[in-house]
């Protein structure tokens, strides 16, 4: 267990200054930066949202949600309480997981397609709260004027290569601490209540309360995802808690696979690069990011990492 | 909240005739649609995200053929047919790949075909909205009730929506094939195993639900502009509609989209601020008390 | 690519080396005519696709025409056109990368309000010479905090439209003595801003007037049903509208045949567009508009000329949104020749101030204000719809003198000056 926090955090922190040494190093064009920033905030949305379809088993709709409120949090204490950012952000992160809570607490309840429902409820009635308290939140115009970003422990993260920095060293931290949640035994028995709820009631665990917990957790971290994403564009929009937010993520963890643990990192860079690729090319962006999903999913039938290590496993299983 | 406004208005005959008739109108398309997505729920077990898009198609077709031919009732039925017999296509060669397989998978070939339907739409159609206008055939004054206004054309979609819920009671209730779906929603295996073939029965049933979209599409064309993407709004009543109803009650549906309507256009006297808040607070309230919806059978 | 880069290279060796054997002391016109970059940020998808494919093909015409008459020195500009799907968040990022990733050196923003806002932060950090296009939000100018040396707009504006509009409506309300208003209007930041205004000058013009009721629709809203019987139970004398394009279109069809417009005045500023004009098929006679694009407005030839061509090559007529996008491009590339070459500074310079030639404008000219960096003088006008093309007469052009006496009140209330 020990050594495998450590291995971990020492693949992350390679990881990590690896992508320092190429930026730093001259390499990093604006467009890498740009590139990282994006990676670690869907990435940050798409890790947390597996844990809850991959690991627990629950199909949540309703994700964004934990997304706007981590950025219009973050964005309103920024602006209008100047505090400093570690602060805020922590501060965010609180007000995230209390959203989380609320709204878990009354959907973890509900079977499949009634959670998807009820998840996707909630988000609509963030969305539309967004849009009608303008005094707070803009209303349609989102957070204007821009976010401060006063600099701290010398990082100044209205400069791109810091901002990327951050982010990067934000989703590694994460990644580390979601791998270790999933390991666990808290998501040994996630797993058991994805695959035999019945079993895991017998066994004496409480089906609520673990669920609730890795809805929160979850919630918590796509909450850090809006975060990065409001300190990314300065600011932030009502399409954040918008329906389109989440069937985005829910496709970039489909893109890459839900039973790998890495999966939805891939799926997220290969989303990220379609769509820039795809808008840059054609005004027809929909119909070919349509045409590749159903390739995928009904040629493939699983994420491309899935894929791949089933195929893997497969081979490896016959060779011996 | 203006529920002053709302007391006057309930208070006074015309207000409630106009209002009625308004409700009554917006519910009935609603049901159309939404009758359709809880059928092909109920029977298939498939929730059809890309329902809004058939509505779409639709209107699209009814446009075009009210174009060309200047006719409202073969516009209405090339909406149907053509909507009906996309369903089936849709049916067989993409959905019927994914039964039994969980929600994310129906989820994500939807999607799919949301985008790509948006934009065929713009490719064949144009990206400008368009307008089919009220046919000359139904363009008289309003009837004028106890006080209250009742459009001509509104009366004239009342009826049809209403002769379409009937014949779809009918449909299920009364006859060999209606007895059929109906036990294939509680227990596919029983059916399959009395002979009857499941999968036409499939095909079939989502190809109805398809054709209702359509016509709904069809005959709101007239009086909503036409646009790709317009879709998506429907899509979310149609899914508060089948919630509230129950998913799988035709008849929950029908409550729930006169519900709705009525919402709609009381709501707008007497909280117009509220009216979309009120309709996803109602959903979440029934998901919370009474998940099976009001004419829902328990969830398993 | 790499053929003719090899061929271009040699010309130049070649001709550089003719200037040197010739002893030219300059030899400028031997640099390469690298096209000047200019990203376009909009929306092509989608319901409001109409705005990002009406602002392109209006930004082409004039960009043919300045490239086909030298462009600069020689250099063309080149548009790079990109669909943010109407996501403000992508808006920005498509900025940043058009910036940094692709070499543009000027930005002609075509996104709507909310998108604009976003750009607007994003080249407030990287000081990028940006025209706002399609953003008629007042405060992206108005306000002091919301300005910078780099971002201009060219757009039409709410507040100016909602005086023209006042002073229009209040006259009419004078003459057939029209006291009880009711608005409906849609349910966002320009629909609550816009409406507001209307209804505070046209007070401030006539004031017996009083607003009787309100009806928020949503923004995109299918059906207009339940507004629409709101408006006839409070049966005003006169309604106020700013829906514009499909819902419009939607709310005329549907309140015709509920007889809305024989009981009441209807004033609607976003009316008077073909796109929306041609789509209304029950158009009902008497409805006051606002002009946002019409080709007799003002009756110039060169107006009359820029929408026949736009016909002949799009097939459509021009939108609002086409008249801003092509004085944008009339207006960069008058302020590049000026200013000698793409140097951000010196162009904003320019810019700043600039009155050019054009059809749009009052009196055959229009002027980018020193000010607020935003247009001014730009035609605006209200008139009466009729069944069938031209579909709008008896236009009376707005006082701009009394535009700006007012704007410089309002901007005072607002503590922005």
């Amino acid at each position: 267990m020990r050594d495998g926090v450590l291995r971990d955090a020492g693949i992350a922190t390679l990881v990590l200054a690896g992508f320092l040494a190429v930026t730093l190093g001259g390499f990093g064009s604006a467009g890498l930066l740009d590139f990282a920033i994006r990676f670690a905030t869907f990435g940050l949305l798409a890790l947390s949202l597996n844990l809850l379809i991959g690991t627990t088993g629950l199909v949540s709709f309703g994700h964004a949600a934990y997304f706007a409120m981590g950025a219009y949090a973050f964005g309103l204490l920024m602006q209008r309480a100047g505090l400093s950012i570690p602060l805020a952000i922590l501060l965010a992160l609180g007000c995230t997981a209390l959203l989380a809570l609320v709204v878990g607490a009354l959907c973890v309840r509900l079977s499949e397609i009634y959670f998807a429902f009820l998840t996707l409820a909630f988000q609509m009635l963030l969305h539309s709260v967004i849009l009608s308290w303008i005094s707070l939140t803009g209303g349609d115009q989102g957070l204007m004027g821009g976010i401060p970003k006063p600099p701290f422990l010398g990082i100044d993260l209205s400069r791109p290569l810091h901002l990327a920095g951050f982010g990067m060293a934000c989703l590694l931290v994460s990644t580390v601490a979601l791998r270790q949640v999933v390991r666990s035994p808290f998501g040994a028995a996630l797993r058991m209540l994805r695959d035999n709820p019945d079993r895991a009631a017998f066994v004496g665990l409480s089906v609520y309360r673990y669920r609730l917990a890795a809805f929160v957790i979850a919630g918590t971290f796509a909450g850090l995802g809006g975060v990065l994403m409001s300190l990314y564009v300065s600011g932030a929009f009502p399409t954040f808690a918008f329906w389109t937010t989440s069937g985005e993520a829910i496709f970039m963890i489909m893109l890459g696979g839900v039973t790998v643990f890495l999966g939805p990192l891939v799926g997220v860079a290969i989303f990220l690069i379609l769509n820039d690729r795809i808008t840059a090319v054609t005004e027809h962006h929909g119909l070919f990011l349509g045409i590749i999903l159903l390739v995928i999913v009904l040629g493939l039938r699983k994420g491309l990492l899935d894929f791949v290590v089933d195929h893997w496993r497969a081979r490896r299983g016959a060779s011996p | 909240m203006e529920l002053a406004e709302l007391g006057e208005c309930l208070s006074s005959v015309s207000c409630i005739v106009t209002q009625s008739a308004a409700g009554l109108t917006i519910g009935m398309l609603l049901f159309l649609v939404a009758s359709g997505l809880t059928l092909i729920f109920g029977v298939l077990g498939l929730v059809n995200f890309a329902h809004g898009s058939l509505y779409m198609i639709g209107a699209y077709l009814a446009l075009t053929v009210h174009g060309a031919t200047q006719s409202f009732a073969l516009a209405v039925v090339a909406g149907t047919l053509g909507t009906a017999l996309f369903g089936l296509f849709f049916e067989r060669f993409l959905l019927s790949r994914i039964y039994g397989r969980d929600v994310l998978m129906q989820l994500l070939v939807c999607y799919a075909v949301i985008l790509i339907l948006d934009d065929l739409v713009k490719i064949i159609w144009g990206a400008d909205f368009r307008s089919m206008g009220v046919p000359e055939e139904f363009r008289r004054p309003p009837f004028i009730i106890g006080g209250g206004i009742v459009p001509y054309f509104y009366a004239i979609l009342f009826a049809i929506t209403a002769a379409i819920a009937v014949l779809l009671a009918w449909g299920m209730g009364r006859t060999r094939f209606g007895r059929i779906v109906r036990a294939a929603a509680i227990n596919p295996g029983m059916v399959g195993a009395l002979g009857i073939n499941t999968t036409v029965i499939y095909a079939a049933v989502f190809a109805i639900g398809a054709g209702l979209a359509g016509a709904a599409g069809a005959l709101s064309a007239p009086i909503r502009s036409v646009v790709a993407g317009a879709g998506v709004s429907i899509l979310i009543e149609s899914f508060i509609v089948t919630v509230i109803g129950g998913m799988g009650s035709i008849g929950g549906a029908l409550a729930a989209a006169l519900i709705l309507g009525f919402t709609r256009s009381f709501g707008s006297i007497g909280f117009p601020l509220f009216v979309e808040g009120a309709m996803f607070a109602m959903m979440a309230l029934v998901l919370l008390l009474r998940p099976s919806g009001l004419g829902g059978k328990r969830p398993s | 690519m790499s053929k003719t880069n090899a061929t271009t290279v040699g010309r130049r060796a070649l001709l550089g080396g003719t200037a040197a054997l010739a002893g030219f002391p300059n030899i400028g016109f031997t640099q390469p005519r690298q096209p000047i970059k200019v990203g376009v940020p909009t929306i092509l998808s989608g319901r409001v696709a109409q705005l990002g494919l009406s602002s392109r093909n209006a930004m082409q015409i004039e960009v043919d025409r300045f490239n086909a008459s030298g462009g600069l020195d020689g250099r063309p500009i080149e548009l790079v056109v990109r669909d943010s799907r109407g996501v403000p968040a992508e808006a920005a990022r498509l900025a940043r990368e058009m910036i940094s990733g692709e070499g543009c050196e000027f930005l002609l923003d075509a996104e709507p309000s909310s998108g604009g806002f976003a750009i607007h932060e994003v080249v407030r950090e990287t000081g990028t010479v940006t025209l706002h296009v399609n953003s008629e939000t007042s405060s992206l100018t108005a306000d002091p905090r919301q300005r910078f040396w780099n971002a201009f707009r060219v757009a039409r504006q709410g507040i100016h439209d909602s005086i023209a509009g006042g002073a229009y409506a209040a006259e009419i309300a004078k003459a057939r003595n029209l006291r009880r208003w009711m608005t409906v209007s849609p349910d966002y930041a320009y629909g609550r801003d816009t409406t507001a205004e209307f209804v505070e000058y046209v007070k401030n013009f006539h004031s017996e007037i009083q607003i009787t009721g309100e009806t928020w629709p949503r923004l995109f809203q299918a059906d207009y049903t339940e507004n629409i019987t709101r408006l006839s139970q409070g049966r005003p004398q006169a309604v106020y509208s700013c829906l514009w394009a499909g819902d419009l279109v939607t709310f005329v069809e549907q309140a015709s045949i509920f007889g809305l417009f024989q009981q009441s005045q209807f004033f609607a500023v976003n009316m008077a567009d073909y796109t929306t004009l041609q789509q209304v098929r029950n158009l009902p006679a008497g409805v006051h508009s606002g002009n946002r694009y019409l080709r007799n407005f003002p009756d110039v030839p060169e107006n009359q000329e820029f929408a026949a061509e736009y016909n002949r090559r799009f097939n459509t007529f021009p939108t609002n949104w086409s008249w801003q996008a092509a004085t944008s491009v009339r207006l960069l590339g008058t302020a590049l020749r000026q200013a000698g070459g793409t140097d951000p500074r010196a162009v904003a310079g320019k810019l700043k101030g600039m009155t050019i030639d054009s059809p749009f404008g009052v009196g055959g000219k229009l002027t980018m204000r020193a000010e607020d960096q935003t247009l001014v003088d730009y035609a605006i006008g209200w008139g009466v719809t009729i069944a069938q093309d031209p579909y709008i007469q008896r236009m009376t052009p707005a006082d701009w003198a009394v535009i700006y006496r007012l704007e410089a009140e309002w901007k005072r209330s607002k503590g922005w000056t």
